[in-house]
């Protein structure tokens, strides 16, 4: 029965807005998150190998990453790709800088330099790594037919 | 573009029952993710069994006006890390008397890993490098929280039944009583260690055990190895009193001659020895037959004292005998005290 419904709803906003549709599906963006582990080799030197873990423990250093990847027949404009911090992980940067950043929920954004932190008691500081809510990442071009790329970012577990 | 879409969450599934779905209980879901944002603020780190789960996404506008698309959701769970500190809430050495039984050493035991946890916990008397062992340990739980060791209320611990049971970053103070040996002497001090292990195992950081954490991931041992002690230290502080007596005869022609008439001063010289004090300590001494006390020559120090009983100072005549109150005196310290008789 739902079913039926959400699919009178499509075919009605097919019907209102033509291309609708098939515009919603023509970029893919996929999540992995990869927790860093200190690996002993037989020959006594240790390695830090990323795995995908299942479980992780407080301190653990995580490694984000965000595939993105324009699979439709048009240019996707005014492209950008935000990520959410969960709660339990505190930001550590991400490895190009071309971030920008809010600490108070995804109300204010900007680089983290550029950002306060009120406290609970009215305090203004300047923002830190840990304060980050979420982090967004803005193309200036269109990302064309085709082409794809990857955002990462590391955090910690709290 | 705005986003008002809640799209990481955090749920404890032992604070807040199994995992909502998305969407179905959007308010639900937003308390649970401010409280563990709280919890995570804590030292413990993020509660054991906390799922962290991330999903990001991207908006663009597409021939058909703005698109707003959500990638996969990783889901991680926070499994529990087994940590515990162990500390001795002794400000320093208790002093003790020799022979002296059940007496207290103090420590508080922290979970400071991020789940629940049960400690097993240890009394150890028995180590080196200390001058004496104590006996008869036993471990008391502080039943009412307040820190000190109130006999009749606080609980005896029993390995197995009552183990303490932690919340992350909750704390329990732990009192070990124990025997002081009638042989020991002045200046001697004994090690008395708790420690705490908690049940799920300890070892070396990083060593896991399968399944068993709270909130049922794993269990991982943290950088205290899961095994916590620390130790407290006893003292004896004893101290003796030796009296020494001596007189001094005047007679009245001007001499030092034991006649009747004379004038016989004598000196108590009260000297404490020991790293301790005695309390209420009381120096008596009766009047010799065939002499008659002198009326209000009773010295402390060089100060007169009256013989009346009912007054504030130190000093009494009773009618037969002399007494001098001298409250505290710590180990090192001498008191002097003189009075007069004369001889019938």
């Amino acid at each position: 029965m739902k079913i039926n419904i959400l699919k009178h709803l499509a075919i009605f906003a097919a019907l209102a807005i033509p291309g609708m549709a098939m515009a919603a599906n023509n970029v893919t963006l996929s999540s992995d998150v990869f927790v860093e582990r200190t690996v002993e080799k037989p020959n006594g030197t240790t390695a830090v190998m990323l795995e995908a873990p299942e479980t992780v423990i407080p301190g653990d250093n995580l490694v984000f990453v965000v595939k993105y990847k324009n699979v439709g027949s048009t240019p996707a404009t005014d492209f950008s790709v935000t990520n959410p911090l969960p709660k339990a992980v505190a930001f550590n940067g991400t490895s190009d800088g071309t971030e920008i950043v809010s600490v108070d929920g995804g109300k204010k954004w900007g680089s983290l330099s550029a950002l306060t932190y009120t406290r609970a008691n009215g305090e203004v500081r300047p923002a830190l790594m840990s304060d980050v809510t979420h982090i967004k990442w803005k193309f200036n071009r269109s990302l064309s037919v085709g082409s794809e790329g990857k955002l990462v970012f590391r955090g910690t577990v709290r | 573009m705005k986003y008002v879409r809640k799209t990481d969450i955090i749920k404890s599934e032992r604070s807040f029952g199994p995992l909502v779905k998305r969407g179905t209980m959007t308010l639900a879901i937003t308390l649970s993710a401010m409280t563990m944002g709280i919890s995570a603020a804590h030292a413990a780190g993020t509660i054991a069994g906390t799922d962290i789960l991330n999903t990001a996404q991207a908006t663009y506008d597409g021939p058909g006006g703005p698109v707003v698309i959500d990638s996969n959701t990783v889901t991680i769970t926070v499994d529990e890390l087994l940590d515990v500190t162990v500390a001795s809430s002794d400000p320093g050495d208790v002093a003790v008397d020799s022979g002296a039984t059940q007496q207290v050493t103090t420590y508080q035991v922290t979970n400071t890993g991020n789940g629940n946890e049960a400690f097993t916990l240890t009394a150890d008397t028995a180590k080196g490098g200390d001058d004496f062992d104590t006996s008869n340990a036993v471990i008391y739980l502080d039943t009412d929280d307040n820190g000190v060791f109130d006999a009749g209320v606080d609980t005896i611990y029993s390995p197995g039944s009552n183990d303490p049971d932690l919340a992350p970053d909750s704390s329990i103070n732990v009192f070990i009583l124990s025997d002081i040996p009638a042989g020991a002497t002045d200046g001697q001090r004994a090690e008395v260690e708790l420690s705490a292990v908690a049940i799920t195992g300890s070892g070396a950081p990083g060593t896991s055990f399968a399944g068993q954490g709270d909130g049922g991931g794993d269990a991982v041992v943290g950088s205290t190895g899961a095994d916590g002690e620390d130790s407290s230290f006893f003292l004896i502080q004893a101290a003796q009193v030796a009296l020494v007596k001596s007189a001094t005869i005047v007679d009245q022609f001007g001499g030092n001659e034991a006649v009747p008439g004379a004038t016989i001063t004598y000196q108590l010289v009260a000297t404490v020895t020991g790293s301790g004090s005695l309390t209420n300590l009381n120096v008596n001494d009766d009047i010799p037959a065939d002499t008659t006390y002198t009326a209000e020559s009773i010295t402390l120090e060089g100060a007169g004292l009256t013989d009346s009983d009912a007054d504030a100072d130190a000093g009494l005549f009773d009618g037969s005998a002399i007494a001098v109150s001298l409250g505290t005196v710590p180990g090192g310290q001498t008191r002097t005290i003189t009075f007069q008789v004369t001889i019938d």
